[in-house]
């Protein structure tokens, strides 16, 4: 067999790598039953000290291991790719499912018996009292229906904490943890408690205290673990790798990171323990090819390290995140199809003087993450125009592999975007990744910036058209503008519209306050508040504004559904009367059945203009429906605005990931000739094989878009078959591409799934050949064989571009 | 002023360099016996089966000179990232050449690349003006020899080859392109009296296109017999004896 491009792993990596993809998925109770211990034992103790005293009982006392195949150490749980339970967010969903885990249709884990009495054991004392119990509690009456009817979901804020952001891992490993434990001692020193203010942050610096204390003692206990297996190994190499294991795990992360391994080693702990700390996902690593890159060039250049051995570490490093595993409810699994933890890194890009940033160590990372081909890290690479051919090649060999990285976000709006917003020109520049599409300043900014909640578009234009009412339950839920049926003109359709998407971007306001109150209140994360700045200076957690800046976003789903049903109505009632609004409301509450409603649905799909082939037509009604909702949701700040970060306000994110799946099963037929409970269309890409005029179309219509305002992300994917980029002047015409999306239309966010139907299919029949077959599913990449079937169909559906 | 236009193909790679439009004209005055695209023999629009929709359709639209203009302008973005550009096919463009030359004027006024695929088959005068607008010009010659190629086409080569010879004289960028269809042209003779066409010409570059039966499916669709059904299709690496006569007469021989 043919080397592949970006050659083999090595032998223990692939072995690691063969035992990661062996392991099944099961729920560990362990960290639940540690933490019940805990906040039962701390239950008089301030917030923060509770969880703090939580995460130092879990990594105190949980099981910990070192693979014999390992050259960094640090585990998650009992076992890899168990995924741990966090009862303190929600155990309703936990106990009502414990049975089912393991029938599901997709996302499976398993459990055993054991586990089962744990949790069952440990559940009452969670019995409203959880975050989840009091975020639902939490949200007033007339938003909370908009949440139960599934037109706005929150579930991943309420069920698992924040996370969605990237910490200072540059800080992290320049100065040691222990520099942040000076600093809090300082501020703690210099506090006047006489203030109810400062006595409050009096605990938050305790707390900080304790878990670096806690962090320090978790990585002695692999130091004294690998001393042990030292003590008992036979390989003399292993025994010195051991050995070397032991004395790092006892230097770093408290101490700073001097050499290349070190600094591995010290990101990684802190990767792992955040998300011990909080159940959250997209916990990013930020831009890892420029803090690590003065490790790697004095190592490289002091030979302590060779390149080799530096991919092989790299890998060991993407392995190790690949063991992170993460259960949801089912409801929730549904938007986040394909368990992922969305852990993003990122490279390229500009330097914080506006140079190119790529360097040896880009390439390292890309080497390395293809020759592992896991969906575990997400990688992006940041565009920009000064990118050369040279790197962007590179790019376009790791594409071809087929699990859909790298992702590409372009400095050219999101650098301008940011400053706009008030973010330094210098942090605008240091932006990364965070999660899938969306972008953050790394150590300097708070949870989420995007993933709060999520509204149904096509869901809310259907209720407009019902006069504010919820055609399903007859609920109403905002104040209409009369009934679709009535309507004589297509300006009432858009005044009917406009006034209900703002009455529901209200809705999702104050949903999200919600979730942010209790999460505040309930569950401060301490270590990832500590890595952040400021919240040290500030004395404050992330919640309460500690970061240096917080702005967040929602998502909005069915960008394309609403776009195509806009242009249908407008086209085939009113202008050309090929039916009326009362035919057409009524085959859409049949669902199109009977001859007349196939006839209808035909005409809707065949004659009406579609988003995603440059007409101008409907493209600029869906610029005026988006319209409508960032026009209303930049009026409302989040919780910590005048708290202390710049911004504390919103903006807009269409990085659906696969809530379109999960939110298309709850909406009737809408009027793109859409049927009732099949998936809406992803981010803002063109629904299903609606956009016949190939890519450089579908980039068009995209960059309609008002992108500078949809800060959060504008989450674009793009299919494309092997054959396409089988000849190099091909992969070149693909690079220009690209480079054209970004450079001339300003485009934010563009993914490539280089995968053929045929292949895709064949996986779905023989699911046991193609067990690392990992596919793009929006701002991340999945097993294949993990996902349900209606996510894979709804993979294999998305438009392929041949050429 | 209109054309009869059959399809306009955004985001297409070979047909020139760069990301292209290719403007696909109908109506042909050739009757090639292979030909992959037998919707685009009339000069009018035509009703044709459409198995995806399950219903006749119509083949081909007038469209006035604004409006081809304005949908290929629309990727001007990306001619211009990539050195691409507009190339207008058919059919054969000639047979509407007062309109195509007009809209390669006015692409050449908008500074975008032009490429044209023509089989050569109008009057040399004609060519000759509309030629100068061709940044690109690829040229399908059928048969070298008179006789197989009206009995292959239905036409005689000899204005194809008079405006072949106009072209290889004064066109900057010419490719010379070859369909080689089994039982037709396909024969190392063949091979060879092409290469000494071209050598005449002074030609030192050609493109074979080896036979495919993509169209095959059309013809039943449009209700219309076709010749060649079952005849198996080539591969290029069919062809590597007929690259080697071609490379031995001094021709660069690129098999597609």
């Amino acid at each position: 067999m043919n080397t592949p491009y970006f050659g083999n792993l090595t032998e223990r990596m692939n072995a690691f790598r063969e035992n990661l993809l062996d392991a099944k998925s099961y729920a560990c109770a362990e960290r639940a039953v540690l933490t019940t211990e805990s906040y039962k034992k701390y239950l008089d103790q301030p917030v923060v000290l509770k969880r703090a005293y939580m995460l130092k009982n879990i990594l105190d006392n949980m099981t910990i291991f070192i693979e014999d195949e390992t050259l960094i150490a640090g585990n998650q749980a009992k076992e890899n790719r168990f995924a741990p339970i966090f009862p303190e967010y929600a155990m309703d969903w936990v106990i009502n499912e414990l049975d089912e885990f393991d029938k599901r249709d997709g996302d499976v884990f398993y459990i055993t018996e054991e586990t089962k009495d744990q949790l069952r054991e440990i559940a009452p004392f969670w019995e409203n009292n959880t975050v989840k119990a009091r975020g639902l509690a939490a949200i007033p009456p007339k938003s909370r229906v908009c949440y139960d009817l599934g037109i706005i979901k929150a579930e991943g804020n309420i069920t698992s904490g924040d996370a969605h952001i990237a910490v200072s891992y540059e800080d992290v490993i320049n100065h040691g943890l222990v520099s942040f434990e000076q600093r809090t001692r300082e501020m703690l020193e210099s506090l006047d408690i006489t203030t109810i203010e400062n006595q409050k942050k009096s605990y938050f610096y305790e707390s900080i205290l304790i878990v670096i204390d806690a962090v320090k003692a978790f990585s002695n206990r692999y130091a004294q673990l690998a001393h042990d297996m030292a003590e008992k190994e036979t390989d003399p190499k292993r025994e010195k790798e051991l050995r070397e294991m032991a004395m790092r795990c006892e230097k770093v992360p408290y101490h700073k990171a001097e050499t290349f391994h070190e600094a591995v080693q010290s990101i990684w702990m802190i990767q792992l323990i955040l998300q011990i700390e909080s159940n959250g996902h997209s916990l990013s690593y930020g831009r890892m090819d420029q803090f690590l890159y003065p490790f790697y060039l004095k190592d490289i250049a002091e030979k302590v390290i060779t390149e080799d051995e530096a991919t092989e570490l790299l890998v060991n490093l993407w392995l190790k995140t690949f063991t992170i595993n993460k259960i949801r409810s089912w409801t929730h699994t549904q938007f986040s199809a394909g368990s992922p933890l969305y852990q993003n890194v990122t490279i390229g890009g500009q330097t914080k003087d506006k140079k190119d940033a790529v360097n040896a160590l880009s390439y390292q990372i890309l080497k390395s993450v293809a020759q592992t081909k896991l969906p575990q890290p997400n990688l992006t690479v940041r565009y920009h125009a000064g990118l050369d051919d040279q790197f962007m090649k590179e790019c376009v060999e790791v594409l071809r592999l087929g699990f859909g990285m790298p992702a590409f976000n372009s400095d050219e709006i999101i650098i301008p975007s940011f400053i706009e917003r008030g973010v330094s020109e210098e942090d605008a520049y240091n932006y990364s990744a965070i999660g899938c599409v969306e972008t953050a300043v790394p150590g300097k900014w708070g949870y989420r910036c995007t993933g709060m909640s999520f509204i149904n578009f096509p869901k809310t234009l259907l209720i407009a058209m019902n006069n504010g009412v919820d055609p399903k339950t007859g609920t109403r839920l905002a104040e209409g503008v009369g009934h679709f049926k009535d309507m004589t003109t297509y300006a009432e359709v858009e005044q009917a519209w406009d006034k209900v998407i703002r009455e529901f971007t209200r809705h999702s306001v104050i949903i999200e306050n919600s979730c942010d109150l209790v999460l505040e209140q309930d569950v401060p994360d301490v270590l990832c508040s500590a890595l952040t700045e400021d919240c040290i200076g500030r004395g404050l957690t992330l919640k309460e504004g500690g970061a240096v800046y917080d702005f967040i976003s929602g998502l909005q789903v069915g960008i394309a559904n609403l776009a195509d049903s806009l242009a249908a109505i407008k086209k085939l009632v009113f202008e050309e009367e090929r039916f009326t609004s009362v035919q057409l409301w009524d085959a859409l509450n049949n669902n199109f059945e009977g001859v007349e409603g196939e006839a209808i649905r035909k005409l809707l799909v065949n004659d009406a203009p579609k988003y995603g082939n440059d007409d101008d037509y409907v493209d600029q009604l869906a610029v005026d429906a988006y319209r409508s909702y960032i026009d209303e949701v930049v009026k409302y700040p989040n919780t910590r605005f005048g708290r202390g970060p710049i911004g504390g306000t919103r903006y807009a994110g269409t990085s659906s990931i696969s809530a379109n799946v999960g939110q298309g099963r709850s909406t009737m037929a809408t009027p793109d000739g859409r049927k009732a409970e099949t998936p809406l269309a992803e981010g803002c890409s063109p629904s299903h094989n609606r956009d016949k005029n190939g890519p450089t179309a579908v980039l068009k219509t995209v960059s309609k878009l008002p992108t500078k305002d949809i800060t959060g992300g504008v989450l674009l994917n793009q299919k494309v078959t092997p054959q396409v980029l089988a000849k190099e002047e091909d992969r070149m015409k693909l690079i220009a591409l690209v480079r054209t999306f970004f450079n001339r239309l300003h485009g934010y966010h563009i993914q490539y799934n280089v995968v053929s139907r045929e292949m895709l299919l064949e996986a779905q029949k023989h699911p046991e050949k193609h067990r690392d077959l990992v596919v793009r599913v929006a701002g991340y990449s999945a097993f294949f064989n993990v996902l349900s079937k209606t996510t894979q169909d709804d993979i294999i559906n998305r438009t392929e571009h041949v050429l | 002023m209109k054309a009869c236009v059959f399809n306009i193909q955004k985001f297409s790679l070979h047909d020139g360099p760069g990301i292209r439009t290719v403007v696909f004209f109908k109506g042909c005055p050739l009757r090639c016996k292979w030909c992959a695209n037998p919707e685009s023999f009339k000069l009018q629009p035509e009703l044709m089966w459409d198995p995806v929709k399950k219903a006749e359709i119509t083949v081909g639209e007038y469209k006035t000179l604004d409006a081809i203009l304005d949908e290929v302008m629309k990727d001007i973005d990306f001619y211009e990232e990539s050195g691409g550009g507009v190339t207008l096919s058919g059919g054969e463009v000639l047979a509407q050449a007062g309109f195509a030359t007009e809209l390669l004027k006015q692409l050449k006024a908008n500074n975008i690349h032009t490429a044209c695929e023509t089989t050569g088959y109008t009057s040399p005068a004609v060519f000759a003006e509309f030629m100068t607008h061709v940044d690109l010009l690829f040229f399908d010659v059928k048969h070298y020899d008179n006789t197989r190629h009206a009995a292959g086409t239905g036409v005689s080569n000899e204005l194809i080859l008079a405006n072949l010879a106009t072209a290889a004289t004064l066109h900057p960028n010419l490719l010379v392109r070859i369909p080689i269809i089994p039982n037709y042209n396909d024969t190392l003779e063949d091979a060879s009296g092409f290469a000494k066409l071209l050598k005449e010409h002074d030609i030192h570059q050609v493109e074979l296109l080896p036979f495919h039966q993509f169209g095959e499916k059309k013809y039943e669709y449009l209700g219309k017999d076709y010749a060649l059904l079952d005849l198996p299709q080539l591969h290029s690496e069919d062809l590597a004896e007929h690259q080697r006569i071609f490379e031995y007469h001094g021709i660069k021989c690129r098999v597609r």
